[in-house]
């Protein structure tokens, strides 16, 4: 008997696993195609051309005569998705990569206070605002709770064009065109710090951008004239690393390798800053008229 | 090479080549066609669910059956058959062969037999030693000592080494044994149609009917002595101390035997075993040379009655050892060596074939079919747990984009999953009759033994590819290579088997 279970139900059996749909009509097999649909999040109603086919996605709809179908996904409180599927006979129609977005996004507002810009510290999950109006710097955790202010800006610097906390969490710096200023978080208890802000004025030249080098100490500098570093204290002079014939126009910084990265209008150039922290490699062409690498140590008033 | 030698070696390729042909044919065709691969899985795994259902359908009825005939009272049975049966004059010649086992193992299978319900005079029992084992003529006398005044007779034989045309395997040792309880059975004048032979392993425990059930089966068949007589094996000596891995393979093995009980048309001696002694004599004993003693004597009744010899299932269980070892990793190598030596059977299929061509009496289409069987049995099991475990998802890992946008390739999982729904469902029928099997958990082993003989249950997967096709595999393979297996003794728990 089982044999004969085996031998009758095979035909059928593969002819099914291979998109075979047998009509009891015309006593024929006719070779389908099949519509498989995930979405995220899970439980959409699908419709297939306007009809109900599936409570819940994900789900797979057999046996479809070759050809361009409808289909529809609906789910409470989240915007439909609808679309044509082409399907193949003895193909499989993919529709997993569905997001189904919802109507009322989970928008909340973070901030406690005024807002210039903010910062995002991935690792140890915390949000730092920059409060320009108040001249404050504070922070959050991700779910908006405990609020502290971490750092005053100091008095009379305005227009700041840019600004980033050090990897230590202990200080950050903020920049313009004309000045740079390091300001060490309130309550820092480090005996290696002051707690005073440090200030630089560059009435020469123009600070492009600024970058934290990966010991938390030295900024890295980038101005239309010259690469630089300067230690994060008070009283110390910026080291001109390069100096530039050419504005640079954007640059990157690689802290886990302490390389600067950046470009003119002609080239990109990459500086190393770690053990060999006067190698300059140049990317893309070799114009050493564009760049020349300081001789003696010059020091940026 | 002679014609003899050719045909030999090619009957034991036969088995192996097809495995590997097989097994590396459908890896090929996964790669190159995966479609074609993915076919054939399904039709394998339709196949399987339709046979694990058939089989455990089976063994339900097998279940039953020795549940129902279990308390019988055999004896009495025999006692009511007309006189000219000849019960009264019926004598049981029981065989131990013994490796190296001590009497930590010896002394429970001769006490169960001792126990046994039945008259102990007609019992001639052999305890059949290996002479090059240093500990036997200690052995034989203390258990000549305990249990010779407890049977009809007790002799001790001692097996020489390295006689002529010999292996060193137990069926040499007991076909020696069986020869010098000839001897014994002619000096006292007994009719050899009178004696039935058992041949256990070392440690068999009888239950307490099985010589009663035995001789009832034996006084009542037609021909009863073109065939053998198989009783139920249980792995239940030292269950309760064995490690789930060991149990559960052990109660899967004593499942096997059950359901093959159901398939009589299939059904071939194994393990402990008895018959005829007259029949014993005249198809020279059991093979000497071979491995798997307990199958080829069943062979050699069937050929040299011309194919009309059967096996007589008795639904009596005799106990062995779980065999384990003191961790995992050693148990899993004790039962894969124990199986690969079950395994080993499929020497039977070039002794069996290489039969049939010289007897002219057997039909042409008895001769197929059992040829058929054999080797369809011997290579299923070398093959079912790869293509269910591994290569039923070969297709799908090297099937590529393409196959990956087929229907079969979304259909392959869903019916393989099927597969593994059906084998759950099953697997829980064979817990609940495994539980029923089991003996009365001893003082001092906690309950949560009992939880545990559930949850193992949950390591069949891994198990049947360790123990459920490798061991075939390689076996198949040694004698496809020429290279012969000898018999080792397997370790059960601290006893050496």
């Amino acid at each position: 008997m089982s044999l004969g279970i085996f031998f009758i139900g095979l035909p059928f059996i593969l002819s099914s696993a291979l998109g075979y749909k047998f009509s009891r009509h015309t006593l024929k097999f006719t070779k389908t195609g099949l519509i498989f649909i995930k979405t995220q999040p899970e439980g959409a109603k699908i419709y297939l051309e306007g009809k109900l086919i599936s409570q819940r996605s994900p789900a797979s709809m057999q046996d479809l005569a070759p050809g361009v179908y409808k289909v529809a996904l609906e789910l409470a409180q989240h915007y439909p998705w609808k679309g044509e599927v082409d399907v193949e006979a003895g193909k499989v129609s993919r529709l997993d990569k569905i997001i189904l977005f919802p109507l009322r996004p989970n928008l909340v507002r973070l901030n406690r206070d005024q807002l210039s810009s903010f910062r995002i510290d991935a690792q140890s999950k915390l949000i730092y605002y920059l409060d320009q109006l108040n001249r404050v710097v504070y922070r959050s955790d991700f779910a908006a709770n405990n609020f502290e202010d971490v750092a005053s800006l100091p008095q009379g610097f305005t227009q700041i064009s840019g600004w980033e906390i050090s990897a230590d969490r202990k200080k950050l710096f903020i920049f313009n065109q004309r000045q740079i200023s390091v300001i060490f978080f309130d309550n820092q208890g480090d005996y290696g710090y002051p707690d005073a802000s440090v200030f630089w004025d560059y009435t020469q030249e123009k600070v492009i951008n600024v970058f934290w080098h990966s010991d938390n100490y030295h900024l890295v500098v980038l101005t239309d004239k010259h690469v630089q570093v300067v230690e994060a204290r008070g009283q110390s002079k910026p080291l001109n690393l390069v100096e530039l014939n050419k504005e640079a126009t954007s640059a990157f910084y690689d802290v886990k390798e302490d390389t600067l990265y950046f470009n003119d209008s002609q080239n990109l150039y990459k500086l190393e800053l770690s053990s060999n922290l006067f190698l300059l490699e140049r990317l893309m062409a070799q114009q050493f008229q564009a760049v020349k690498p300081e001789q003696k140590q010059n020091t940026n008033e | 090479m002679n014609k003899k030698i050719f045909l030999k070696r090619t009957l034991e390729i036969i088995p192996g080549g097809l495995s590997w042909g097989i097994i590396v044919g459908l890896i090929f065709l996964s790669i190159k066609y995966p479609v074609a691969c993915a076919i054939i899985i399904i039709t394998f795994d339709f196949y399987w669910i339709i046979r694990t259902v058939y089989l455990t359908t089976l063994l339900v009825m097998a279940h039953n059956r020795l549940f129902r005939l279990r308390r019988e009272d055999w004896l009495k049975r025999c006692a009511v058959l007309p006189k000219n049966q000849g019960f009264s004059e019926l004598y049981q010649l029981v065989i131990f062969p013994v490796y190296n086992e001590g009497l930590e193992v010896l002394q429970p299978s001769l006490s169960s037999l001792s126990a046994s319900h039945y008259p102990k005079d007609k019992f001639i029992v052999v305890i059949a030693f290996e002479e090059r084992n240093i500990h036997a003529q200690d052995t034989a006398l203390a258990l000549e000592k305990e249990f010779s005044a407890k049977f009809g007779a007790c002799l001790f034989t001692f097996h020489p080494d390295g006689l002529p045309g010999e292996s060193r395997t137990k069926g040499a040792n007991a076909t020696w044994s069986a020869k010098s309880a000839k001897k014994f059975i002619d000096s006292r004048g007994i009719a050899y149609e009178r004696v039935i032979v058992s041949c256990f392993d070392a440690d068999t425990c009888v239950d307490p009917e099985y010589f009663g059930c035995l001789s009832y089966h034996f006084l009542t068949s037609d021909k009863p002595h073109q065939a053998s007589y198989q009783p139920m094996p249980v792995y239940n000596n030292n269950i309760w101390q064995a490690p789930s891995f060991a149990r559960l393979v052990e109660i899967s093995s004593s499942f096997c035997q059950l359901i093959e009980s159901m398939r009589l048309e299939k059904f071939v001696t194994f393990s402990s075993h008895s018959m005829s002694f007259k029949t014993l004599v005249e198809v020279d004993y059991w093979p000497t040379n071979m491995i798997s003693d307990d199958s080829v004597i069943y062979w050699k009744g069937y050929l040299h009655y011309n194919g009309d010899y059967r096996v007589v299932p008795l639904y009596v269980t005799v106990s062995m050892d779980v065999a384990y070892s003191s961790n995992i990793w050693k148990t899993i190598l004790v039962q894969y060596k124990q199986k690969r030596r079950w395994a080993w059977g499929v020497e039977n299929f070039p002794f069996v074939v290489d039969g049939f061509i010289k007897n002219k009496h057997i039909s042409m289409f008895h001769k197929l079919r059992r040829s058929f069987h054999l080797l369809e049995s011997h290579v299923t099991w070398a093959v079912w747990a790869f293509i269910l475990v591994v290569i039923g998802y070969l297709p799908i890992l090297f099937g590529g984009a393409f196959f990956s946008s087929m229907t079969i390739a979304y259909n392959l999982p869903k019916i393989t999953g099927l597969l593994f729904q059906f084998t759950l469902l099953t697997s829980l029928t064979w817990i609940f009759l495994s539980w029923t099997i089991l003996p009365p958990r001893p003082k001092g082993v906690s309950w949560i033994k009992n939880v545990l003989l559930v949850l193992e249950w949950i390591f069949v997967p891994f198990i049947i590819l360790i123990v459920g096709s490798l061991p075939a595999l390689d076996a198949q393979s040694r004698l496809m290579l020429a290279k012969y297996m000898e018999f080792n003794s397997t370790l059960k728990g601290d006893k050496v088997l």
